[in-house]
């Protein structure tokens, strides 16, 4: 995909979209479109005054609550600027590169994945941050670019049942790998992006060479499991209820849907040894009037006191590692930056799959067929 | 139609527009799909053609569909799976629905409410039922194991996905064969009796041939609607049951790569409408878009043959009544559709026997049988605005989805069966068209759309783009029973001195009522059950009933899904049976 492929309709509705409104004059469009503008103009005090009120797109579900507390009510309280959030699909992209193109900004910022950052940024949908690591001490390098910055890390890790095996636990994908000294019901996940990675780790490939993945070796590793996978999930509940009814004795999923079935009462354990991380974070939709407010936000959310306060209900790493002086020492055990977890674990490399995922998940799926 | 004005001299353009004559009843049908799904999925596709960067024509995209195989492979799955599908919820409906039509009203009514049961039910909620129902660990496996039996695999695997894939289009079929059944005259097939033809012949030769129209009907919904499918083979299929939609959908939010995803769509909307062709061609059942006249000529190969295949039922029929009779007994005989049916009802009621229970779970899981029971997730669901105001939201929605999808659909199934015009066959497809392209272009098409003329976040944007989903099921509904409306009654009372509107509210209304009232519903649960539409429309900020479904379940799969499914099963029941109420007071 080529960074020009902001598509001829994004260009085609942006025009005919400014005549209409210079033609009718009416529309929440027009207004958000003519903003800039004014912007540019130098009325710069009037226009801060008029972000009063940000809206937010977080994934929904246990995250509006927990980014609620941690983020936006105390953000409301610090600059009087009110947070409206709304829960985003589980895949923003499509709607954030429409946003931009239609100049509709119903949101101002939105939680993106690495690859949801990547493919954005790649076609010029992003706003900058204007925001530098030195302004947010204890923040992993990783978790800040030009136009972005993690707020959460998550891990797909191994799970495993404590019933089936209540000692001598599956420990490594090599493990996951061997069925006969394991034997059991396994789950994988139904897409190339880590399941590659931990079939070259069951493969005998080190945690720190992965990277160029070797896909041929890859694909002949998977050969040897597919007889052995009872299920392929394909979606986050799924793996979850997969692992905690029983349905599967080890499975490779996120930490939090392990989590979910453990806090739950499910006898299910996690083994973070050769867990692949990842981080979510804040995004601003390219040309957005309220940015200035949006990106006040944004620089807000990486204080770690704050961090420290999602943890209470996700069970996601924080990104500034100093929150771990603020969070109880049994929870911090439970959360993938952990500094004993974060060791053991590598991060997915987002450049690699940048550039292989469509032909990798072309050639997956005519391998899963058959 | 331009083209036919630009063809002829003025006069012949003039003729030919008068000749549209009943056509014009489905023009506001037309002009609402022109602009609302014509315009936005065309506009969409369009990218597959060109290329990023010069918007130059290029065929690159679909020479890697060529290239690759893997697509052609998942198309060729996933019109298995649709095919099987279609197959197995005629089978199993047909009995049914023959069952229902013999029924006293009043009981039929009661017994239609047992099938809609899993309407009413989020296809998400359902999902997870069968999940809980036909798991290794699930009530089955529990209950053979328990008898020392081995625990079957029923779970990931086709099975799995056929039983998910048929319980939830079976109400559909049932529900569109009902009304064409209750319209058969059944002293036709006593007639064929009193002439001599065995019961088994009678109902191959009478009773089937005069119901095709509603079977007809019933497997094309099925099926088209089937193709789209993607969530029920993801959560109860394994490897092999890939759908093509769900590529479609990757392509779009993933990768964002919009062109090669309008070609796989292309590629896909040109293999069901090939499909359609050829099912019309080879079957000859395609009584919907235009047998009317290839039936009248009568007599071809292929009507012979299906005369010919039926004639063998009818004889196998005999044979089997003839070796059963003695075992059975002529009451044994006579109760055989009423078991038949039951057995098929518990089918279609056993999800909702699973999500009810679990609804009142103390556990945070969709655990069957439930560890305890609380009325906590009653209380999150009415200590909640959200939900609340997602749930008023979802029904005003639908209410006017329905009432506007029935209005649309009604004129132009009306204008489609009385014409002749050559138009039909497009005009019939253009109505099927919305079914067939994935939701995901359509919700993205329209939201570009919307975003240019202000109805994003708006209710009214939601309404537009659930009638567009919606229109298909509700044509089909009313055409299927149209198609068997005897004109000659609206003929009779323009003789005796009924105008236009008096003959179409007092004597055609009535009399195809069953399929208004089919159209109304399958409208409604279209846009009650909708979820693609709902997230890129609402941009988030207006929430339906789904989309707060699908927010919840983002993180775990809780039981406050099963109580909104209890609280909406609860209120949609009360409305139904008052609404029956006060229809049988009114007379």
């Amino acid at each position: 995909m080529d960074k020009n492929d902001d598509s001829i309709i994004g260009r085609r509705i942006g025009r005919r979209g400014l005549l209409a409104t210079a033609l009718t004059g009416a529309g929440g469009t027009a207004l958000a479109a003519a903003l800039p503008a004014v912007l540019a103009a130098g009325a710069s005090r009037p226009a801060l005054a008029q972000a009063t009120q940000i809206t937010v797109a977080d994934p929904g579900g246990p995250y509006s609550p927990a980014f609620r507390k941690a983020f936006y009510d105390p953000f409301e309280q610090a600059t009087g600027i009110k947070v409206i959030n709304v829960a985003r699909e589980a895949e923003p992209t499509a709607q954030f590169k429409a946003i931009v193109e239609t100049r509709s900004y119903s949101w101002d910022v939105c939680t993106l994945t690495l690859s949801a950052r990547d493919i954005l940024a790649h076609q010029n949908l992003l706003e900058p941050l204007d925001f530098a690591a030195a302004d947010a001490p204890g923040l992993m390098p990783d978790a800040l670019t030009g136009q972005w910055m993690g707020t959460d890390v998550y891990s797909t890790i191994l799970g495993y049942r404590t019933d089936k095996f209540p000692s001598n636990p599956p420990q490594s994908w090599a493990d996951f790998w061997n069925v006969e000294k394991f034997p059991g019901r396994r789950s994988l996940r139904k897409n190339p992006i880590d399941t590659l990675e931990q079939a070259l780790l069951a493969d005998g490939v080190p945690l720190d060479k992965l990277y160029p993945l070797d896909v041929e070796r890859a694909f002949k590793s998977l050969d040897r499991i597919r007889p052995h996978i009872a299920a392929w999930w394909t979606g986050g509940a799924q793996s979850t209820q997969l692992i905690q009814s029983g349905e599967v004795d080890m499975i490779a999923l996120w930490n939090a849907r392990a989590q979910a079935a453990i806090d739950g009462g499910a006898p299910v354990r996690i083994s973070w040894n050769q867990g692949l991380y990842s981080i979510e974070g804040w995004g601003i939709p390219r040309g957005n009037p309220r940015a200035d407010a949006a990106r006040k936000f944004i620089k807000f959310c990486a204080d770690p006191q704050r961090q420290a306060v999602f943890t209470e209900v996700l069970a996601y790493g924080p990104t500034n590692l100093k929150a771990y002086d603020a969070i109880p020492k049994e929870r911090a055990q439970a959360l993938p930056t952990f500094p004993e977890n974060l060791k053991t674990m590598t991060i997915a490399r987002e450049d690699w799959w940048g550039a292989n995922r469509s032909k990798m998940s072309e050639r997956f799926n005519a391998w899963i067929l058959g | 139609m331009s083209a036919v004005l630009l063809h002829g001299s003025a006069e012949g353009g003039l003729r030919q527009r008068l000749r549209f004559g009943p056509l014009w009843l489905a023009a506001p049908g037309i002009a609402f799909l022109a602009v609302f799904f014509l315009y936005p999925v065309l506009r969409l596709l369009g990218l597959s053609v060109q290329d990023a960067d010069t918007g130059a024509w290029t065929g690159e995209h679909y020479a890697r569909i060529v290239d690759t195989g893997v697509y052609f492979r998942v198309l060729m799955g996933t019109f298995r799976i649709a095919g099987l599908t279609a197959l197995f919820s005629l089978l199993l409906g047909y009995p049914l629905a023959y069952w229902l039509a013999q029924l006293p009203e009043r009981r039929r009514g009661t017994m239609v409410l047992a099938v809609m049961v899993p309407f009413w039910t989020s296809y998400l909620v359902k999902t997870f039922a069968w999940m809980v129902i036909l798991g290794r660990t699930g009530v089955i496996g529990g209950i053979l194991s328990a008898g020392g039996l081995p625990r079957p695999e029923m779970l990931h695997n086709e099975f799995g996905v056929m039983v998910g894939m048929v319980h939830a289009m079976l109400p559909l079929a049932v529900l569109t064969m009902l009304p064409v059944m209750t319209g058969i005259d059944r002293r036709l097939v006593q007639a064929a009796e009193t002439l001599g033809a065995a019961p088994g012949h009678a109902f191959w030769m009478v009773y089937f041939q005069l119901s095709l129209p509603g079977v007809a009907a019933a497997g094309l919904l099925t099926f088209i609607s089937s193709l789209g499918f993607f969530i029920v083979p993801a959560l109860l299929g394994g490897p092999q049951q890939t759908m093509l939609a769900q590529l479609i959908i990757i392509q779009i939010q993933e990768m964002l790569n919009w062109a090669f995803a309008g070609a796989l769509a292309t590629f896909m909307l040109t293999a069901a409408l090939v499909t359609c062709w050829v099912y019309d061609r080879v079957f000859g059942l395609s009584t919907l878009s235009g047998e009317g006249g290839r039936r009248k000529k009568g007599g071809g190969p292929l009507r012979k043959a299906g005369q010919g295949v039926l004639s063998v039922l009818a004889a196998a029929t005999a044979g089997a009544a003839r070796l059963t009779q003695p075992i059975l007994g002529e009451r044994g005989h006579g109760r055989l559709p009423a078991i038949y049916s039951t057995l098929v009802l518990v089918f279609l009621v056993a999800p909702a026997v699973v999500v009810v229970p679990i609804a009142f779970t103390s556990s945070p899981f969709l655990d069957f049988p439930p560890p305890g029971y609380s009325l906590k997730w009653f209380e999150v669901y009415f200590g909640s605005d959200l939900w609340l105001g997602a749930t008023l939201r979802s029904f005003g929605v639908a209410f006017a989805t329905a009432v506007l999808a029935t209005l649309v659909a009604g004129l132009a199934a009306l204008a489609l069966a009385r014409s002749t015009s050559r138009w039909r066959g497009a005009i019939f497809a253009l109505f099927l068209a919305p079914m067939i392209v994935p939701r995901i272009v359509i919700a993205v098409g329209l939201f570009y759309l919307f975003a240019q003329i202000g109805l994003v976040a708006t209710d009214l944007g939601l309404v537009i783009g659930h009638t567009v989903l919606a229109l298909p099921f509700a044509f089909v509904a009313i055409a299927a029973v149209v198609k068997g409306h005897d004109w000659r009654l609206d003929q009779a009372a323009a003789t005796l001195g009924a105008n236009r509107v008096q003959t179409l509210m007092r004597v055609t209304v009535p009399l195809i009522r069953g399929g208004l009232v089919a159209a109304f519903l399958f409208a409604f649960i279209t846009s009650f059950d909708e979820l693609t539409v709902a997230i890129f429309v609402s941009g988030g900020v207006k929430t339906t009933l789904p989309k707060q479904m699908w927010d919840d379940m983002i993180l775990q799969l809780n039981p406050t899904l099963a109580a909104v499914s209890v609280v909406v099963f609860v209120i949609v029941m009360a409305l139904l049976l008052i609404a029956e109420r006060l229809r049988r007071s009114g007379r």
